[in-house]
């Protein structure tokens, strides 16, 4: 019942695509355009079927319908009921769902919020959007679909991945997906601006909302993503480089050079064919991300389902997209006023380009590092693993010109500044800041070329970001944004300069010194919850003045078998105390590894904070 | 006196030989954290527990107690199980362009601006 429900609804918003996108075509080809109330009705119509289709899904998933094959492959009747829900969006099938149903949501918003518009515009991005929306209707109703009948019906599930089963996993992919779909809004309304020959400023003020939103999701979608790694993957870790993590990163690094190159073309009307080329780009990242995450050629822990030609479908229909995008792109180029006025070097305006220019440079090295390793096993055979040390070879020694190019870069004025200016003030801070670094790197006593230079950097950006506080020339969201920034590149080498890190195996009973502390592991027990097992340790961390215990968990979860370490974090506002433990095969031994993380906290609230600096941008202007 | 010096020479071996046990394991830490575990999804010979994690492990062990270094322990694991082993894809034919595609990507950027923008 809830398969055919959900079926058929896929089908007639498949039927409305197709309307809107010959609808659109026949508007664009009067000269008189009015988007009538007929496509508005489609676009409404289309949106209400998505949605009834995804909520059937999620009945399914509630009720344990296991006539569904999606339900049955993914879900158990003694999960609990939030896994069930988030189950629904657990899976290859049901997060390609999510995606259709912010697509349809999203164009929905846009048409509303677009009124004052022009009609063509507005019509040419419906027209886009619309071959996004029927593309990923047309792949998940035929390599994709959820709503799969199964018979006869099983009893029973086969369950969710467990280490899926967490509240910060559960909401994570929504939060991200609120940001990759959010881009295609920007790819349809830059390509609908350069046709319709409106790349300017109206253009800029109207995509900047869309472009905060995605940003904002994306940051916090990635800083969910990290949270759940740093405490579920029980490696203690936040960032791992890994493929499928990167994929994530790529659209950030673009949008927030989009960000910056809008507010250009906001003010001072310069960069059109940038911002679309950035525009163009953001959403093909966005969207290479699901192909490469779904296909399965990359190796990662992400790649929880994976079949050959879903990845071969998106492959040409990001080709498609992609060849589409640069052919409109040259075609209607000359549209673009050119009126490019001279910038200074010493500008906002070149402060701006020396920000996109670190964000290309950072967003490559992402990328070639993720992808090279998939071409070269194509070209000649070669399996290469490109890990964390080829990130920060690259990444650390650009790191630190770029972090005072962003402390001196929003001081400056538009059109020209004086040279002179940035001397006097920043200068003392600069060498404060080389005054505290040797300090504290004395007192740590680390000696490593690259910390000194990173460190005084960072801690000028940081002192800058503070000051820039009481100048009242700036807005205030951008000086929360940067000041995060700068607090979270400080806490993450802080964090990594100062985590200590111990590894032995231990029975009950047993004691073990590590620096001043005493680590004794005291007792364990065993717990019966719903759907697992679980295996309690409880540990005993004591120093001279006081003490702390944590329980670290060991799951067996039995829908599917899978063991999962759970491990036990006490966070401060100095350090997190983190602890986590595994069985080994040695009778009675346990392999425990206790870290001290000193600020892990600040990496989240300077994300939060971050974050925080985009969402005050888009209350202030429409509040 | 003679057992004397016999339990101070034990004494001493055991703990020379712990001492030297915990900066070998330092070692071997640090060299793990730049192999792929070959059985494991995106995860570090460190970071496992799995059986080839171990064992692992215990090889670099060895070969450090034998008196390789790092470098002859990362050539024997390449010739063993290939490039695909370590995160720290050495520089030759195959990857000099991993290498130097975003530093010219950078050089280019720059060219692009400093065109673009007037001096005076």
């Amino acid at each position: 019942m809830l398969n055919q429900i959900g079926n058929y609804s896929l089908y007639i918003a498949l039927l409305s695509s197709i309307l809107i996108i010959i609808q659109s075509s026949i508007l664009l080809n009067r000269n008189n355009i009015n988007v009538s109330g007929r496509i508005f009705s489609l676009i409404s119509i289309q949106s209400l079927m998505v949605i009834i289709s995804f909520i059937a899904l999620i009945i399914a998933f509630i009720i344990s319908d296991f006539s569904n094959e999606t339900v049955y492959t993914n879900s158990h009747t003694s999960k609990p009921l939030f896994y069930k829900i988030s189950g629904t969006w657990g899976n290859h099938e049901g997060s390609l769902l999510l995606w259709l149903l912010v697509l349809s949501i999203f164009l929905l918003i846009f048409t509303i919020t677009s009124k004052n518009l022009s009609n063509k515009y507005r019509i040419l991005t419906l027209f886009f959007q619309e071959i996004i929306i029927l593309g990923f209707l047309l792949f998940i109703l035929f390599t994709s679909n959820p709503f799969m009948s199964l018979f006869p019906i099983p009893k029973e599930g086969t369950g969710l991945n467990p280490i899926l089963q967490d509240p910060a996993l559960a909401i994570h992919p929504p939060i991200l997906y609120l940001g990759y779909v959010g881009t295609s809004i920007i790819f349809s309304s830059s390509l609908a601006a350069l046709i319709s020959g409106s790349v300017n400023k109206t253009w800029a003020k109207h995509i900047k909302d869309w472009v905060l939103v995605s940003w904002i999701f994306l940051s916090i979608g990635i800083l969910l993503g990290s949270i759940w790694a740093y405490y579920e993957l029980g490696w203690g870790g936040f960032w791992f480089w890994d493929p499928v993590e990167n994929v994530s990163l790529m659209p950030w690094f673009c949008l927030t050079a989009l960000f910056h190159t809008i507010l250009i073309l906001e003010k001072r009307e310069m960069f059109h064919s940038w911002a679309v080329i950035l525009s163009i780009a953001t959403f093909s990242l966005s969207m290479s991300g699901t192909f490469l995450v779904r296909s399965g050629i990359l190796n990662s822990i992400h790649t929880f389902a994976n079949d050959p030609s879903r990845g071969v479908f998106i492959l040409c229909f990001l080709f498609i997209l992609i060849t589409l995008s640069i052919f409109i792109y040259f075609f209607y180029q000359n549209k673009i006023k050119n009126n490019f006025t001279k910038t200074y070097i010493v500008s906002k305006e070149t402060a701006v380009l020396v920000n996109n220019l670190f964000m290309m440079f950072f967003l490559s090295v992402v990328l070639i590092g993720t992808v090279y390793p998939i071409f070269l096993e194509v070209v000649n055979n070669d399996k290469i693993s490109v890990g964390p040390p080829f990130y920060h070879k690259l990444i650390v020694p650009f790191l630190i010109p770029f972090l005072i190019f962003m402390a001196i870069g929003p001081n400056l004025n538009w059109i020209k500044d004086k040279i002179n200016k940035i001397n006097l003030q920043q200068i003392l801070f600069f060498i404060l800041s080389i005054i505290i670094s040797f300090i504290f790197l004395k007192r740590v006593g680390i000696s490593y070329l690259f910390s000194l230079p990173l460190f005084i950097a960072s801690i000028f950006l940081f002192l800058i970001t503070i000051k820039d506080f009481s100048v009242k020339k700036t807005n205030l969201s951008q000086k929360i944004s940067h000041f995060g920034f700068s607090l979270f590149i400080l806490s993450v080498l802080v964090n990594g300069v100062l985590a200590k890190e111990y590894s032995s195996n231990m029975k009950v009973g047993d004691e073990r010194k590590f620096l001043n502390k005493t680590i004794k592991f005291e007792s364990l027990k065993v717990n019966e919850s719903k759907n697992y097992q679980s295996l309690e340790a409880n540990f005993k961390i004591s120093d001279k003045n006081n003490s702390i215990n944590l329980k670290p968990e060991v799951r067996v979860y039995d829908q599917p078998q899978t063991i999962t370490s759970e491990a036990d974090i006490k966070s401060t506002l100095y350090s997190d105390n983190f602890l986590v433990f595994n069985i080994l095969k040695n009778d009675g031994f346990y392999n425990v590894r206790y870290q001290i993380k000193p600020f892990m906290i600040w990496i989240w609230i300077s994300i939060i904070l971050i974050s925080f600096g985009g969402i005050l941008s888009i209350v202030k202007k429409n509040g | 006196m003679k057992i004397k010096i016999l339990v101070l020479t034990i004494f001493y071996l055991i703990s020379s030989f712990n001492l030297s046990y915990a900066a070998n394991s330092e070692k071997v830490d640090q060299i793990s954290k730049n192999l792929r575990c070959l059985i494991c999804q995106g995860q570090s010979v460190y970071d496992s527990q799995s059986d080839f994690a171990l064992s692992m492990k215990i090889l670099i062990q060895n070969k450090i107690d034998e008196g390789k270094n790092d470098e002859q322990i990362y050539d024997f694991l390449k010739n063993k199980y290939g490039e695909w082993i370590v995160y720290d894809p050495e520089i030759n034919k195959n990857t000099v362009l991993l290498w130097v595609l975003p530093l010219i990507l950078f050089v280019f950027g720059g060219i692009l601006i400093f065109r673009k923008v007037s001096i005076k």
